[in-house]
């Protein structure tokens, strides 16, 4: 059996054990050593005295991922922007947007579910971490909207959906994860967010508009406050700036200056901002101790399927499945549009059953250059390339389109991250019903995408600034 | 449901020990949100000693890169224990009685299968790493101020061998559930009703009110 | 026979001696020996060693700087101001150290035998604003740069500071960092260049060893012919690897030209009083460490001092 056959065994022995209903990090770490154990033994022919032999590589090889892999400073962005998120409960800002989006979208058609999405878009700005962003949320915007006699399945879509607009708009671990991948500029990567995150939010507030228009089952408007009321329900929200203010320093300078620091540095310190907040705002040793136990387990639980992927990585590193991949996508004889297209559909196929965070690093090594092959390379100039920008230009803009299909994977069935925090912070939701109640956002994503892809510039108009 | 469960913790000698379990599982996760903590002081340390100081922390992302592994990787057992960790329910949760008891308990023991070999290569990983002839016991460090890496690497397997108990204590409970026809066996995460739930969220918005 | 062999990052000028190894080891044994090249799809780079001690790729590459106390002994090949000019120099006194019986010892610790260095030029800043040719103006400089060059920058009132090689471009460009030390195709990958008004030429604080090991046990049991033609070839990859580097100093040239970057070259006595204050004591303490540990320092000092010299004699 060729290891490319091996490769597709094992990872069809992946999908089933995690419909089986097995905890999906461990599921990915199961079929990886299954996996490495069969590299190592047909490397032996199969002699039944090298078993043991096989068997201890495997484990052993194995037994180096989750310490390795996860000793890294880009990763420790994950835990503080976590951290940054349920500080930021605690200091009362999740419950200020919210307040002060509802003020003033509330009157729109399915005023409530409008308001969540761009109150999740304004704490996007401080948090992220997508699944925090939905967990908070799932907490304060879950309820109202029930108490206003919204379909439960359609309130809890409102917010997994919402809560993917972290990834975009600044700060963004995924993003810092994608630029760490691909070796290219951090700050530019995380400016080049700002805008489509902010159109997401657009798209989403209009679907749910249309949506409200023609279903009368979405919840009504919400009227009746006052020019004071909405101007009064503006400060509580404002610290929100201050953080804004310094994460965007930190990346980039726009007076023209240095930046202030590094992006990890700038996420750490914008966690100490929310921190200092709290404390002002009652947070004490009892608060802060739960929301650094809720840190740790959040964490715990992203981390743990990091491992657990990237032992089955490390698997497919054995059996060259990437290899395979690239030599494959690099024969293609059409255009490198088309290809483009094909490799964000196969994303979107891929995301239903991974993680994202899990999928980008699966597949970045082996996609990533593809496309800058694609394009014309690392240094092609705009006027010879075949998506009409630069290099770097395109790094940048595939960098988007792909962490805006790893969002898309947060909401999609059957893994959908998002769907789950939901869930499992609403006990009265079961992750069917999550799964029913965002279908509408897959199409809002759809349109999103297709924007992006025809114009590019929506994409690279900041960071060409910069 | 993917999300955390309740508990239901009792006088039996299995929950005991559940709960006995359960105290060190926490203080291990606190440890870990301990430690996130920590990286955010260090961010601000590192940045003001930089800017006012002319002095960055020296190594300081050998520090990160030493507090990480504790962060990702000692909640694992309390994350388990209630079971927060993700997974697809979509053919667990269609199932009752017995055939549940049965299937948790058999992706329990695969868990448990897993998390025995990778004590041992984690364990492997950590005694590379660690020597008790040289200065600090070091045999593998980090890239710019030589930390000794063993104290990072022993953690893992330590990690490891305490959800390793916890798996024997799930195994134990669902297997007795499945075996005496329990409809509520302790010391195992369990579905909550609707109507619990909605009891428990009034109770806490009761709280907050009250504060 | 297959081996897999375990590199990290993307092809470039370093790997190219492992590249042209593997074309000539197939190609000679007729394609009965292959080498498969991973570039971090087996390992991370530095659990490199670790994968070739379980037996689980059967050549790697590392460097000796990642993981001091995993290889002390080649860490004397990193020593600031060790007086190494050419790739040439660099070739031979790794040679020299890598075949002596304390370091083939310490390797086999790790299951390792040692096959061919990876020749790097001196780690020389890049840094902007005004050029620094003093080495008083070099007080208060925060420098991105590891181990004994990093404490080199440090006698002379720099500060190291840490930043991984992906982020030197973003805290160069943020001010994080005022210069960066690197090899120069390390400049050019990681974009320090872009940034930079001026570029050392002759500071040649030291630079970093990443020899190319095999693991013993499949070394061992290689047939005759297969061993012969791995042995046979490492001499030719490392001609191929020096003639390839060599065209990536003439581009660097081409570079420094385009970009307006400036050469600067400090005078014979700031350079001799670098070395005073910033070699000798740390060469001096670090065979003090290592003698400590009944590691033969002095010994393999010397080594590579003599071998310098021989060199230079031919
Ligand atoms: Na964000
Ligand atoms: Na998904």
């Amino acid at each position: 059996m060729t290891s490319i056959e091996i490769g597709l065994w094992v990872s069809g022995l992946l999908v089933a054990l995690v419909f089986l209903g097995m905890r999906v990090g461990f599921a990915a770490a199961f079929a990886g050593l299954v996996g490495l154990v069969w590299i190592f033994w047909s490397k032996r022919g199969y002699d039944p005295a090298m078993f043991g032999w096989a068997l201890g590589v495997a484990v052993k090889t194995a037994g180096q991922v989750p310490h390795g892999k996860v000793a890294s400073q880009a990763l420790s962005l994950i835990p503080t922007f976590i951290l940054i998120g349920y500080l930021a409960y605690y200091a009362g800002l999740t419950q200020a947007l919210f307040e002060a989006a509802k003020r003033w979208f509330g009157w729109l058609p399915g005023g409530l579910a409008v308001s969540t999405v761009f109150a999740t878009a304004g704490f996007a700005a401080v948090s992220g971490a997508s699944v925090a962003t939905a967990a908070v949320f799932a907490r304060i915007a879950i309820p109202e909207m029930l108490r206003s006699g919204y379909d439960k399945r359609f309130a809890a879509g409102v917010v997994a959906a919402g809560g993917t607009l972290a990834s975009l708009i600044p700060p963004s671990a995924i993003l810092v994860i994608y630029a760490i991948i691909v070796e290219q500029d951090v700050g530019k990567l995380l400016l080049a967010g700002f805008v489509p995150g902010l159109f997401s939010a657009l798209v989403y507030g209009g679907l749910i508009v249309g949506l409200a228009v023609v279903l009368k089952t979405i919840g009504p408007p919400v009227r009746g406050f006052t020019w004071g009321q909405r101007f009064a329900a503006l400060p509580p929200a404002l610290p929100i700036l201050a953080v804004v203010v310094i994460i965007v320093f930190f990346v980039y300078n726009p007076f023209g200056g240095d930046a202030w620091g590094t992006p990890t540095e700038g996420g750490a310190l914008g966690a100490f901002i929310v921190f200092l907040m709290a404390l002002f705002r009652g947070m004490r040793w009892k608060e802060l101790k739960s929301a650094l136990l809720e840190t740790a387990k959040l964490a715990v639980m992203i981390f743990t399927i990091i491992w657990g992927v990237l032992i089955y990585v490390r698997f497919l590193g054995f059996a060259d499945l990437p290899g395979a991949f690239s030599d494959w996508i690099t024969s293609l004889e059409q255009s490198p549009l088309l290809t483009l297209v094909l490799i964000l559909l196969a994303y979107a196929v891929l995301g239903m059953f991974m993680d994202a965070i899990g999928m980008l690093l699966l597949t970045l090594p082996v996609v990533y250059p593809a496309v800058m092959a694609l394009n014309g390379g690392e240094f092609v100039s705009a006027e010879d390339s075949a998506f009409g920008m630069s290099g770097p230009m395109c790094a940048i803009w595939f960098g988007i389109l792909v962490v805006k299909m790893a969002e898309f994977c947060l909401i999609t069935p059957p893994i959908g991250l998002n769907c789950f925090v939901v869930a499992g912070v609403r006990d009265d939701l079961t992750v069917q019903d999550v799964f029913r109640g965002v279908t509408p956002f897959f199409i809002a994503d759809a349109i999103t995408i297709a924007l992006l892809v025809t114009f590019p510039s929506i994409v690279l108009w900041l960071p060409s600034l910069a | 449901m993917a999300g955390s469960a309740s508990v239901i913790e009792d006088g039996s000698r299995l929950s005991r020990l559940d709960q006995m379990l359960l105290r060190v599982e926490r203080a291990l996760a606190l440890v870990s949100g301990l430690a996130v903590f920590m990286i955010m002081v260090f961010a601000v340390v590192s940045v003001s000693g930089r800017n006012f100081f002319n002095a960055p922390v020296p190594g300081y992302v050998d520090w990160i890169e030493q507090l990480m592994p504790f962060i990702a990787i000692l909640g694992i057992s309390y994350t388990q224990r209630d079971g927060t960790h993700i997974r697809m329910d979509m053919i667990v949760g269609a199932l009752r009685g017995r055939a549940l008891w049965a299937a948790e308990a058999i992706t329990v023991f695969v868990m448990l299968v897993l998390m025995v070999l990778l004590i041992w290569g984690t364990w492997a990983h950590f005694q590379r790493s660690f020597d008790f002839a040289a200065p600090l016991w070091s045999r593998d460090s980090s890239i710019d101020i030589a930390l000794p890496l063993w104290p990072a690497k022993l953690a893992v397997p330590l990690a490891f061998s305490v959800l390793a108990l916890r798996l024997l204590i799930q195994l134990w409970g669902y297997s007795r559930a499945c075996w005496l026809g329990l409809y509520h066996p302790a010391a195992v995460p369990l579905i909550r009703s609707t109507a619990q739930i909605a009891a428990e969220e009034a109770n806490a918005i009761g709280q907050e009110r009250s504060r | 026979v297959e081996w897999n062999a375990s590199l990290w990052g993307s092809r470039r000028a370093f790997t190219e001696h492992v590249e042209k190894l593997a074309e000539i080891v197939n190609e000679k044994s007729g394609g009965d020996f292959t080498i498969n090249i991973s570039y971090g799809g087996l390992s991370k780079n530095t659990e490199n060693l670790d994968g070739i001690s379980i037996g689980a790729f059967e050549m790697a590459q590392f460097c000796a700087g990642y993981h001091r106390d995993k290889n002390p002994t080649i860490t004397v090949l990193e020593l600031p101001f060790l007086g190494v000019k050419t790739l040439e120099e660099e070739v031979a006194v790794s040679n020299a150290v890598y075949s002596h019986p304390a370091v083939v010892d310490d390797l086999a610790r790790w299951n390792a035998k040692l096959l061919m260095p990876t020749p790097m030029p001196q780690y020389n800043i890049v840094g902007t604003g005004e050029p620094l040719d003093k080495l008083e103006q070099f007080k208060g400089m925060r420098v991105r740069a590891t181990g004994g060059i990093g404490e080199a920058f440090r006698t002379v009132g720099a500060v190291p500071t840490s930043v991984t090689a992906t982020e030197a471009y973003q805290a160069m460009e943020s001010g994080v960092v005022d210069t960066v030390s690197f090899a120069q195709h390390a400049h050019l990958s990681f974009r320090t260049i872009d940034e930079a008004d001026w570029w050392t030429e002759n500071l040649n604080p030291g630079t970093l060893n990443c020899p190319v090991v095999v693991n013993t046990d499949a070394y061992a049991t290689l047939s005759d012919e297969h061993r012969q033609i791995l042995d046979d070839s490492v001499s030719e990859a490392i001609d191929f690897y020096l003639e390839n580097y060599g065209k990536l100093l003439d581009r660097w040239e081409e570079v420094l030209a385009e970009k307006e970057v400036q050469k600067v070259t400090i005078s014979d006595e700031e350079l001799a009083e670098f070395r005073r204050i910033g070699g000798e004591p740390i060469q001096l303490s670090w065979i003090e460490d290592m003698s400590a540990v009944g590691l033969p320092a002095r010994e393999l000092y010397e080594l590579v001092q003599q071998t310098l010299e021989e060199t230079r004699a031919k």
